[in-house]
This record gives structure tokens, C-alpha cells and sequence, in this order.
């Protein structure tokens, strides 16, 4: 709602110096001085949003970094099996891939969303073929333009506050009951590298022949029908983490986003601000001069 | 040996859950508060075919469904 108010106004703001600029100079310099005005309180406005934003960011991105962190040992304790076991990608003849996408609904916040697009874009310029499952409104905006024909599945309603482990585990189980078995599986999410980069990265997802064929699978002495629970089970925790992983680093950059539109609006501010009493006094001057040489001719009379 | 859960169309995924939630009702008042934050999961989702999407649907009804289905097979 917010958000989409605040959009056009902020176009209009940053189409607005050149047309003012050449306002002083013209006939109807109190029309300008009226628009200099409403301008700036409409700037001032924005930078009042978008500091709240911010503000709103930053306390969220604390708990998301938390959050981010207990995630991300639940993903590297169950991908120590796979370590142990030696696990890597099946060698099938007929490779049929499947990559999760992990956005969220939300925009606002930088590039993020675009990166993992780019990504997967890349991939397929690159003669990749794979279907996709796309968790989040905004990758399914941008990809369903290029890719719809590969998408399998798209979710919603993620990213309003931290990701559970119920949604992780709810959207594994609706990947694995897809028709289509996969050999490989990967999961796109954004990796927090730091409070200002991010990087798309992936991590592998198993599946049972993979496992099955670890080198060093002896090591371990299970049950056949149990890899298929330690299948699902790591697919939720990876998602998990890749869910987690990826609000934080949606927070932090929508943090980030709004310090910089916040400080964007504070320059434009000054600016104004200067234009306007600049103008003021123009106007003021002007006046004076009207005044005095309207007294001047009187006066002669 | 397969389990009870299993014949009864569960997921893996699905009976944690199941298990989890019953855990978490167990829990006293307070604690059970907190802990029942973390299992609220509104999301929905959609299947798509051809490069359209379907009708957007309740995950969980969904899942609950499959189950049903998977317990009659």
C-alpha cells in the first residue's frame, strides 16, 4: 500500500530539477514558488517513509540475522552426513534438474530478487535445462516472463515475518510429491556475505540414488526405506536455511535501500530549500522595485 | 518393516510436524505461546503447466490432502 504510493511520487521527485531549475527565470514566478513548496513537503514527505522503513528494517534485521544463524547450523549438521558419506550430484544418463528459487513477496529492497533472476537466466542462456520452483512473488514476476514454461511450482505468501521450519517443511513436501522424479536438486538462495553484499549461491539437495551411491555410504548402517526420510528431512532443512538466509539478507538490503533513498531525499531537501528562498526573495525584491518606482512616479505628479 | 506413519500416507516431513505440533500443545501456557509462533505457515501456492499458472491454493489443505490420498492408494 505504502509502497505503491510512494512510487510515483518518487519519480516525479527525481524528474523535478530540471523543470524547476528553469522556473525562476519565468514570467509566473509565484506559481513556481507555490510548486517549489508543495515539492518540498512532498520530498520531505518520502523521507519521512522511508526513514520509518529503515527503521522498521533495521529492527527486523536483528532477528533475522538470529534467526539466519541457528538456521544455517540446522543446514551444515544435516549436510554432515552427506560430507561423511561423501555424497555428490548423481551421474545420470538423463539429467533432470530442479532448482528452488527462494525470494520473497516483497520488493523494496534493492537488487536482490533481480540477482537471483540474473542467475538463473544466466543458466539457461548457457543451455542449461532444468525446471524451476519459484518461492516468492517477486521471482515469479520477474521469471515467468522468460521461463514460464519451466516453472513446476510457485508459492506465496512468504517473507511477511521470519521464515518456520512448518513452511520449510510444508514446500519440501510438495516438491517431493511432484509427478517428475529429479536426479539433482538445487536450491538458489542469497548468501549473506556481509551487511552490504550478498551472492546467489545454491546448495544441493540429494536425492535417494545419490545418496544410495555415496562412496562412503557403509559407513553408515541404515534401513533402505530410511534414506528416503533423510531425503526429505535435508530438504527441509536446506530450504529451511535457504529461507532463513535469505530474509536476512532481504532485511538488511531493503536497510540498506531505504538509508540510501532516506539520504537521496535529505540532498534533494537542501536543495529545495535553497531554490525556494532563493526565489522567495526574488519575488520580494521584485515587489520592492514595483513599489518603488510606482512612488517615484506619483510623486513627480 | 515400514512404519505406522507410513501406511498411513504420511511424509516424513509431514509426521514431524504432526509430532511437532503435538509437542508444542503440550507445552505450559506460556512457553506454548512462543512456540506456537513458529508453527504458522500461511503460504499458498500454485502448480503450473505449460507456462500458465493454476488457481493459487492453501499449502497445508493441500498437503492434508495429498495424505488422504496417498493413505487410500
Amino acid at each position: 500500500m505504502l509502497s505503491r504510493a510512494a512510487r510515483p511520487a518518487l519519480r516525479a521527485a527525481v524528474a523535478a530539477p530540471s523543470r524547476a531549475a528553469a522556473g525562476p527565470n519565468t514570467a509566473a514566478t509565484y506559481a513556481t514558488l507555490r510548486e517549489i513548496e508543495t515539492r518540498l513537503k512532498s520530498i520531505r514527505n518520502i523521507e519521512k517513509i522511508t526513514n520509518t522503513m529503515k527503521i522498521v528494517a533495521s529492527t527486523k534485521l536483528t532477528r533475522a540475522t538470529r534467526s539466519m544463524n541457528d538456521s544455517r547450523k540446522y543446514g551444515q549438521t544435516s549436510n554432515e552426513v552427506f560430507e561423511a558419506a561423501e555424497t555428490t550430484a548423481a551421474e545420470a544418463d538423463e539429467k533432470k534438474s530442479l532448482v528452488i528459487v527462494c525470494s520473497s513477496d516483497k520488493g523494496l529492497c534493492g537488487g536482490i530478487h533481480s540477482g537471483m533472476s540474473r542467475t538463473i537466466r544466466r543458466l539457461f542462456a548457457e543451455g542449461e535445462n532444468f525446471d524451476l520452483v519459484l518461492i516468492g512473488e517477486k521471482s515469479k514476476a520477474q521469471l515467468q516472463r522468460t521461463n514460464a514454461k519451466n516453472i513446476q511450482l510457485s508459492f506465496a505468501g512468504i517473507g511477511k515475518d521470519i521464515p518456520t521450519f512448518a513452511d520449510a517443511q510444508a514446500i519440501a513436501d510438495q516438491i517431493v510429491n511432484l509427478p517428475t522424479e529429479y536426479t539433482d536438486v538445487k536450491i538458489l538462495y542469497n548468501k549473506f556475505i556481509n551487511a552490504t553484499s550478498y551472492e546467489p549461491t545454491f546448495i544441493e539437495a540429494f536425492s535417494e540414488e545419490a545418496i544410495s551411491q555415496s562412496p562412503n555410504i557403509s559407513a553408515f548402517e541404515v534401513e533402505d526405506d530410511a534414506l528416503g526420510n533423510l531425503r526429505e528431512y535435508s530438504l527441509a532443512n536446506s530450504l529451511y536455511w535457504a529461507l532463513a538466509e535469505g530474509h536476512a539478507c532481504e532485511q538488511s538490503a531493503r536497510r540498506n535501500a531505504m538509508d540510501n533513498a532516506s539520504k537521496n531525499a535529505g540532498e534533494m531537501i537542501g536543495k529545495y530549500q535553497i531554490l525556494y528562498n532563493r526565489t522567495r526573495q526574488a519575488v520580494i525584491t521584485g515587489e520592492l522595485v514595483e513599489i518603488i518606482t510606482g512612488a517615484t512616479a506619483s510623486a513627480d505628479m | 518393516m515400514t512404519a505406522a506413519w507410513k501406511a498411513a500416507g504420511l511424509t516424513y516431513n509431514r509426521f514431524l510436524a504432526v509430532s511437532a505440533r503435538a509437542i508444542r500443545r503440550s507445552l505450559k501456557e506460556d512457553k506454548r505461546i512462543v512456540a506456537e509462533r513458529r508453527a504458522t505457515s500461511e503460504l499458498r501456492f500454485a502448480s503450473w503447466k505449460n507456462g500458465k499458472a493454476g488457481e493459487p491454493r492453501d499449502l497445508n489443505a493441500a498437503n492434508a490432502a495429498a495424505t488422504a490420498e496417498n493413505a487410500s492408494s
